[in-house]
């Protein structure tokens, strides 16, 4: 038995991480019409603290009486992570020996998930930021990533809120011979959720000859009342 | 579309070798020709082997000190030449106000910035510390459709390795962000930018050359060099946020505008 522990260690250890790297965009997998349909069909109502049910109840009333343009949107603010994975531009990955990078089609910054075994800083001296920081390591197929040092006040599909002690984990499988990528979000922080807020969007390849698009945020434009990614079809 | 004005001695000289070895196999075996489709497919599959290991890592962050670049004077079109400079910087200070995508040539003399040259070896990324999209170098691939393809202040790029120098060929520019090259001129949606990205000092340094050719701008190909230094692995890169929203920084850029852009 110790042998074979041994031995599957050993195999694990040795194994060539899985390939993530490439153009990953969102799809219609659920039938649910819309982007935003998607995800009302496949992610669950995080189960929140009554501060943050308030919050929401507040935010929703705002939208409803027909204000539905964020601060953020209209002055073409930072984006905050998790942001650029649920909207319908895509993003890639960059994957070298030491990192896995998200790169953003969208007005935000790159996101470095550092593999090359470092620990998080001390929380004293991290300087908290829109991505948080993150490190990642391979279990088998799997990526596993956990994040922290998120700048407060961000979202996350359900409804749920970051706040400054929040911590995401994440795992990246690849599926359907590496056309699918399949995250499970982990979302924690006792003094917002009930219980973590855990979903699970997939994203799809891009065709092999597919490039970056430009992203149009201009908040000088009088006709900004938002983000605009130019989606010219090639 | 890929030109190649890096080492152009150097592979010149290597294909006169490859053809002086082929005579000289001719006269020395009788059966050439039988044995020379079989010895055909051994090489390349060696040789594309041999390619793909030797390919340079530039993966890593990079940095520019105070004495990393090499810029002569451009030699400009009478109308680049007579461009009103005052203008030119009053735009460039409201590109930045606004946060606008500064592009190429800006993002590559802003330090640090990270190379991640993808395992597959099919696309580099070269991003940055500011709020400002990535670069996407594809390897061996060709210029989309210009019909199609919207230009950006980047625009895109393609690359392919030529021995250990990895030649990159931009085009389809955008008119937004900071166009100023370095020598003089601006980048217009005609510009044409070569890079030859090449690991030097052991790999502690690297030596990007950029060769700017534009009827609008040069009467000549405009060249200058960069030198990166690389930094200590365990490197983080910095985010440099851009905030439009904030009133007092866009009086402190325009009011009135600077004349000289960062």
């Amino acid at each position: 038995m110790c042998l074979l522990d041994s031995g599957y260690v050993a195999a694990q250890s040795a194994a060539k991480p899985v390939d993530l790297s490439g153009s990953w965009e969102r799809r219609d997998d659920v039938g649910g019409g819309s982007y935003g349909g998607i995800f009302e069909k496949i992610i669950p109502k995080a189960i929140l603290k009554p501060e943050y049910i308030e919050a929401n109840r507040r935010e929703t009333a705002r939208q409803n009486a027909g204000d539905v343009v964020s601060f953020a949107l209209k002055w073409c603010q930072t984006f905050r992570y998790p942001f650029l994975m649920q909207h319908s531009a895509a993003w890639r990955i960059g994957q070298t020996d030491d990192e896995v990078i998200q790169i953003p089609e969208i007005h935000t910054f790159v996101r470095h998930i550092y593999m090359d075994g470092r620990k998080h800083p001390d929380p004293q001296r991290l300087t908290p930021s829109v991505n948080g920081h993150s490190i990642g390591r391979w279990e088998g197929n799997v990526l596993a990533v956990d994040s922290i040092g998120f700048t407060p006040g961000g979202g996350t599909p359900g409804g749920g809120h970051i706040g400054a002690s929040t911590r995401l984990t994440e795992r990246f499988a690849l599926l359907d011979g590496g056309k699918q990528l399949k995250l499970t979000f982990t979302w924690d922080d006792p003094s917002i959720y009930v219980k973590p807020h855990t979903y699970e969007p997939s994203y799809y390849r891009s065709p092999e000859d597919s490039y970056a698009l430009g992203d149009y945020c201009h908040a000088d434009d009088p006709l900004q009342q938002g983000s605009v990614v130019r989606q010219k079809q090639v | 579309m890929l030109t190649t004005p890096c080492n152009r001695d150097q592979l010149c000289g290597r294909s006169k070798y490859r053809l002086y070895l082929w005579g000289r196999a001719k006269q020395v075996f009788k059966n050439i020709d039988r044995i020379v489709f079989a010895a055909v497919i051994v090489c390349s599959s060696l040789n594309a082997q041999d390619a793909k290991n030797a390919t340079p890592n530039l993966s890593g962050y990079w940095q520019l000190q105070f004495d990393s670049r090499n810029v002569p004077r451009a030699k400009l079109t009478p109308q680049a030449a007579s461009a009103n400079q005052e203008e030119l910087t009053k735009r460039d200070m409201f590109e930045v106000r606004w946060c606008h995508a500064f592009g190429v040539p800006y993002l590559m003399g802003t330090s640090p910035l990270q190379i991640a040259q993808n395992r597959t070896g099919r696309e580099i990324a070269v991003v940055f510390s500011t709020r400002n999209p990535g670069r996407h170098i594809y390897l061996d691939r060709q210029h989309p459709n210009s019909e199609t393809f919207d230009a950006t202040s980047n625009g895109h790029s393609i690359g392919k390795w030529e021995g250990d120098t990895l030649i990159v060929d931009t085009i389809g520019f955008g008119e937004e962000g900071l166009t100023a090259i370095p020598g003089g001129g601006r980048r217009t949606k005609d510009a044409h930018l070569v890079e030859c990205f090449k690991l030097i000092a052991g790999g502690s340094q690297l030596s990007v050359d950029s060769t700017w050719t534009d009827p609008n701008t040069f009467t000549q190909p405009h060249t200058y060099e960069f030198r990166y230094h690389r930094l200590p692995k365990g490197f983080e890169m910095p985010n440099v946020d851009c905030d439009p929203a904030d009133e007092a920084r866009g009086k402190f850029l325009l009011n009135p505008p600077g004349t000289q852009v960062p």
